[in-house]
C-alpha cells in the first residue's frame, strides 16, 4: 500500500493539528497518540490507510457529508491507523456544522469482519487540546472501491455509514456532496404506548445531576446560563413530566443550572420501544423548536429532548 | 542627664513601635481577617452590586449569551479588583480574592467560544468556574452575600 503524503485536506485542520498533534509530514501521521495496548497485524490494517468521502449515513446521525482519512502513525512500531474526519451534521435547528473526530485505536472486529476504532471527538474545545471519547466506527473489509460499516456517536446509533475510496487526486474545494440518506422507519402509532393507562400521568426524573451552580456564589448564575447551553447534553438538575390528554400532550418542566423551563410535547407517537415527539416553547400552541427522541415502555421514557441548540439528556419514571 | 535623658526617650519611642507593631499584627491575627470588619463589609457591598449588576441581566436567549457573558466578565473584573484593592490579608479572604482571580480567564475563554458560536465549548469551559467553589471560598471567608446566586430577575 503507497503512502500518502500527510495533506490534511480537511477544513478546520488547524484547530485538529493544534489540539491532537497532527502535523505535516513525509510519511503517515504524526498524531502523538502512543502505542495501543492490543496489536492489529499490519497486513489487516493496510488495506484501511486511504482518504474517504461519506456516501451514504442513517439518517438519525444528522450528517449531511463528509470526509475521512486513514493513515499510519509516523515511526509507530508496531504500525498502528489513525484516522481522521470531518463530518458536516445538521444541528438540531437545521443548519450545518462541522464536526471533527480522530478515530483511535484500531481493534479487530469479531471473525475478522474488519476493524474498529474509539470516535474521540475533536471540535468543542478544540483550542483547548482537548478529544474526548464520543462513539465507535467500525469498518467492513473495503470491497472495491467501497467500504461499509457502522457509527455511534454522541450516544446515538448505530447507524450505516457507506464510504468510497478518494484516489490521490481527488480533492474537494468545498464540503464534499451530500451523503446518501439511509431513513429508518420512523414511529407512527399515536400516543406513547398501546393504551394511554400505560403512559398518561405524573413522571419524575431520575437522572438528574448535582446542580453546579449550589456553591458557586456570584458565579452561579453564568454557570447556570452555559450549563444549558450545547449540542452534546446540557446538565439537567431536577424536573418532571405529565403526560394526559387526548390526544395526548406532555409537560416537561427542567431545571438546568438553576434555571427553570418548561417544554411541551405534541404529537407524541411511538413504535416497539421508541418514543419520538415534537417539542415546543410556550405550551403545544407556541412554536416548535425541536423534538424528542427515545426509548421507553413499562413506566419509563428516557432519550434526548432537543430544543435549539440544546440536547437535554432526560430519563424519566412514572409515579407509582 | 542628658546621656540618660536620650536612653530613656529611646526606650520609649521603642515600646511605642512595639506597641504599634502589635497593633498592626492583631488586626490580621485570625484566619478570614486581614481588615477584619472592612474587608466584610467591603467585599459584601461589592458583591452586592455584582449579583444586582449580574440577576439584572436576567436569561439571555441563545443569540443573546456572548452579551450576557461579555457583561458577566465585567462585573467579575470588577468585583475582583475591588476585593483585591480591600487587602485581605487572612487566609480565606486571599483564596476568595484567588477565586475571583481564577475566573476571568475562564469567562474570558467562554465569551470568546460563545463568539465563535461554539456553544457546546462554552458549556464545558464553565467546568472551569464550578470547580472554583466560590460560593464555598466565600462562607469561609464569612461573606455571605458573595456566596449567594445572582437570583435572575426574568
Amino acid at each position: 500500500m503507497r503512502r500518502l503524503k500527510l495533506i490534511l485536506v480537511l477544513g478546520g485542520v488547524l484547530a485538529l493539528a493544534a489540539s491532537v498533534g497532527v502535523a505535516r509530514a513525509t510519511t503517515g501521521a504524526t498524531t502523538g497518540y502512543p502505542q495501543p495496548k492490543v496489536v492489529v497485524p499490519t497486513q489487516k490494517q493496510a488495506p484501511f490507510e486511504n482518504r474517504y468521502v461519506l456516501t451514504a449515513v442513517g439518517s438519525g446521525a444528522g450528517i449531511r457529508s463528509g470526509e475521512m482519512k486513514f493513515e499510519f502513525e509516523e515511526g509507530s512500531s508496531p504500525q498502528f491507523l489513525v484516522g481522521i474526519s470531518q463530518f458536516y451534521t445538521y444541528s438540531p435547528t437545521g443548519e450545518i456544522e462541522t464536526g471533527l473526530f480522530t478515530f483511535y485505536p484500531p481493534k479487530e472486529l469479531p471473525n475478522g469482519k474488519g476493524l474498529g476504532f474509539t470516535a474521540l471527538k475533536v471540535g468543542a474545545s478544540a483550542q483547548y487540546g482537548q478529544v474526548t471519547p464520543d462513539g465507535e466506527l467500525q469498518l467492513l473489509t473495503p470491497e472495491g472501491d467501497k467500504v461499509k460499516g457502522q457509527l455511534r456517536l454522541r450516544g446515538g446509533g448505530p447507524w450505516p455509514v457507506e464510504f468510497k475510496v478518494l484516489g490521490e487526486e481527488e480533492r474537494y474545494t468545498a464540503s464534499p456532496p451530500a451523503a446518501r440518506q439511509i431513513h429508518e422507519a420512523r414511529p407512527n402509532n399515536p400516543g406513547w404506548g398501546g393504551e394511554a393507562s400505560e403512559y398518561e400521568g405524573e413522571y419524575e426524573l431520575t437522572n438528574g445531576a448535582e446542580d453546579p451552580t449550589v456553591k458557586a456564589g456570584t458565579l452561579g448564575a453564568v454557570i447556570g446560563v452555559a450549563q444549558g447551553l450545547g449540542v452534546r447534553g446540557a446538565v439537567v438538575s431536577d424536573g418532571s413530566m405529565t403526560v394526559e390528554g387526548n390526544p395526548a400532550v406532555a409537560t416537561v418542566e427542567l431545571e438546568t443550572g438553576g434555571t427553570d423551563r418548561t417544554f411541551t410535547l405534541t404529537d407524541l407517537a411511538w413504535q416497539g420501544d421508541q418514543r419520538v415527539a415534537r417539542v415546543h416553547d410556550e405550551g403545544p400552541d407556541g412554536p416548535v423548536v425541536g423534538h424528542f427522541e427515545g426509548t421507553g415502555g413499562q413506566g419509563e421514557v428516557k432519550g434526548d429532548l432537543i430544543s435549539g441548540r440544546s440536547v437535554y439528556k432526560v430519563a424519566f419514571e412514572l409515579k407509582g | 542627664m542628658d546621656r540618660k535623658f536620650r536612653t530613656v526617650a529611646s526606650l520609649i519611642a521603642l515600646a511605642a513601635l512595639g506597641l504599634l507593631a502589635i497593633a498592626g499584627c492583631g488586626g490580621s491575627s485570625s484566619s478570614t481577617g486581614g481588615g477584619g470588619g472592612d474587608f466584610v463589609s467591603g467585599a459584601e457591598a461589592a458583591c452586592t452590586s455584582a449579583n444586582e449588576q449580574i440577576a439584572a441581566l436576567g436569561t439571555p436567549q441563545q443569540e443573546q449569551v456572548t452579551g450576557y457573558l461579555e457583561k458577566t466578565e465585567a462585573v467579575i473584573e470588577k468585583l475582583h479588583k475591588e476585593v483585591a484593592a480591600l487587602d485581605g490579608s487572612g487566609t480565606a479572604e486571599a483564596a476568595y480574592t484567588e477565586g475571583l482571580a481564577k475566573a476571568i480567564p475562564v469567562l474570558t475563554a467562554m465569551t470568546n467560544a460563545a463568539r465563535s458560536e461554539n456553544f457546546d465549548a462554552v458549556r464545558e469551559l464553565s467546568a472551569g468556574l464550578v470547580e472554583i467553589h466560590l460560593g464555598e471560598l466565600a462562607e469561609a471567608a464569612k461573606l455571605k452575600t458573595c456566596a449567594e446566586v445572582p437570583v435572575s430577575e426574568s
